[in-house]
């Protein structure tokens, strides 16, 4: 597409500043704007309000926002470090930080290699989902997190093979984000960061 | 019933998660038909965008005390209905989708006299439109039929404004280009 043209839609030209021919792509590209719209209601249906009402009149009320302590509770991501000091470390700080036992070794059936539970978290009110992908699942992103008690806070354990990882979560299914908490960044070749997570074996 | 269409829409927020839940219905009124012309022109389908309008203020409702700026629950209401939108677009079980109202346009006009030529040129646009992906869709949708700002859709979708830029351009590339495929 012409810059200019491109310019002028985007709203950063005017339409005197277009040369002759663009004008005319450019009343084309609002006209079909113009008639996508033709025909439109003017608003929702008049009984969506009612059926909003009345389902609304028998759900629970929605809880607040639990704020106590939710500085402690802001997203990170448990690392397992590379020397049994520091997974020491790593683990009075999840006794300290998350005292769900968010990590553990795990045993995956399906070989014999051992993989590592990792606990991924991260805050994010107003989501209605939030999962997780990386190069341990493909980038996928259907290895969701739950947030069971509607505080915001998405938590998810998943059992991750010994090595160097880069992942980020995936809000509502299109807006992936970078783990604010993550230790180690990568580009990933987009102009967006991934973030790293080293998982090391327990020997 | 105590709806006050004149409260703030904090004010609406504090009194529903405080019990008072009709007044749910006060926002309701105010953001269902922006609400439901987005998804309509998102889907397509007028019982589809009325569903999905309807699923969103309920999921709105019932997570009302995760809306972290109870000024801003319109633009949070937008974006639980602009992620349904995307999802049914999405959805494997999406069948015969249609967009109603989209009328005879083509970029490089030519100027129809006859209703078969129209019939076929309204044919053109909708299978354009159907083909655009969800993210340029909703794009194209709010830049070019909604007329916002980019600063406007940076807020609402929470996405830069660089990339919603590309998603723009994407979507009239996309568009040009199927257009005049189906010439």
């Amino acid at each position: 597409m012409n810059p200019d043209l491109r310019a002028y839609l985007d709203g950063e030209l005017s339409y005197e500043e277009l040369s002759p021919d663009l004008r005319t792509e450019a009343s084309a590209w609002e006209v079909l704007a113009h008639d996508m719209k033709q025909g439109e209601p003017p608003g929702a249906p008049p009984w969506l309000e009612g059926a909003v009402m009345t389902e609304v009149a028998v759900k629970p009320a929605p809880a607040r926002k639990e704020t106590a302590l939710h500085w402690l509770l802001r997203s990170r991501t448990i690392h397992m470090s590379p020397l049994t000091g520091a997974l020491a470390a790593a683990a009075i700080l999840v006794v300290l930080l998350l005292p769900r036992a968010p990590q553990s070794v795990a045993t995956d059936p399906a070989s014999t290699r051992t993989t590592i539970l990792v606990e991924f978290r991260l805050e994010a009110p107003g989501a209605t989902s939030v999962s997780l992908a990386g190069d341990f699942n493909d980038w996928e992103t259907d290895m969701a997190l739950e947030d069971s008690d509607g505080d915001g806070i998405w938590t998810g354990r998943v059992p991750i093979q010994p090595g160097i990882h880069k992942y980020m979560f995936v809000i509502d299914g299109t807006e992936w984000v970078t783990d604010p908490n993550a230790e180690r960044y990568s580009d990933d070749g987009f102009g967006n960061r991934n973030a790293v997570l080293a998982v090391t074996p327990i020997t | 019933m105590s709806t006050q269409l004149n409260v703030s829409d904090g004010d609406a927020v504090r009194a529903v998660l405080e019990g008072d839940r009709e007044m749910y219905r006060v926002l309701v009124r105010r953001y269902q038909d922006t609400l439901y012309q987005h998804a309509l022109r998102m889907v397509g389908r007028a019982d589809d965008a009325a569903d999905i309008v309807q699923r969103a203020l309920v999921n709105g409702f019932e997570k009302l005390g995760r809306c972290r700026d109870p000024e801003k629950v319109g633009g949070w209401l937008f974006r639980i209905m602009s992620n349904l939108c995307k999802d049914f677009l999405k959805s494997p079980r999406r069948d015969d989708l249609s967009i109603e109202g989209a009328s005879a346009a083509v970029i490089d006009r030519s100027d129809p006299s006859d209703d078969l030529e129209r019939g076929e040129l309204q044919s053109s646009v909708r299978q354009a439109l159907e083909k655009l992906n969800a993210e340029q869709r909703e794009a194209f949708v709010l830049k070019h039929l909604e007329g916002r700002s980019y600063d406007e859709m940076s807020e609402l979708l929470g996405v830069s404004k660089s990339a919603l830029k590309m998603r723009v351009l994407r979507a009239r590339e996309e568009l040009q280009f199927m257009l005049k495929v189906y010439q």
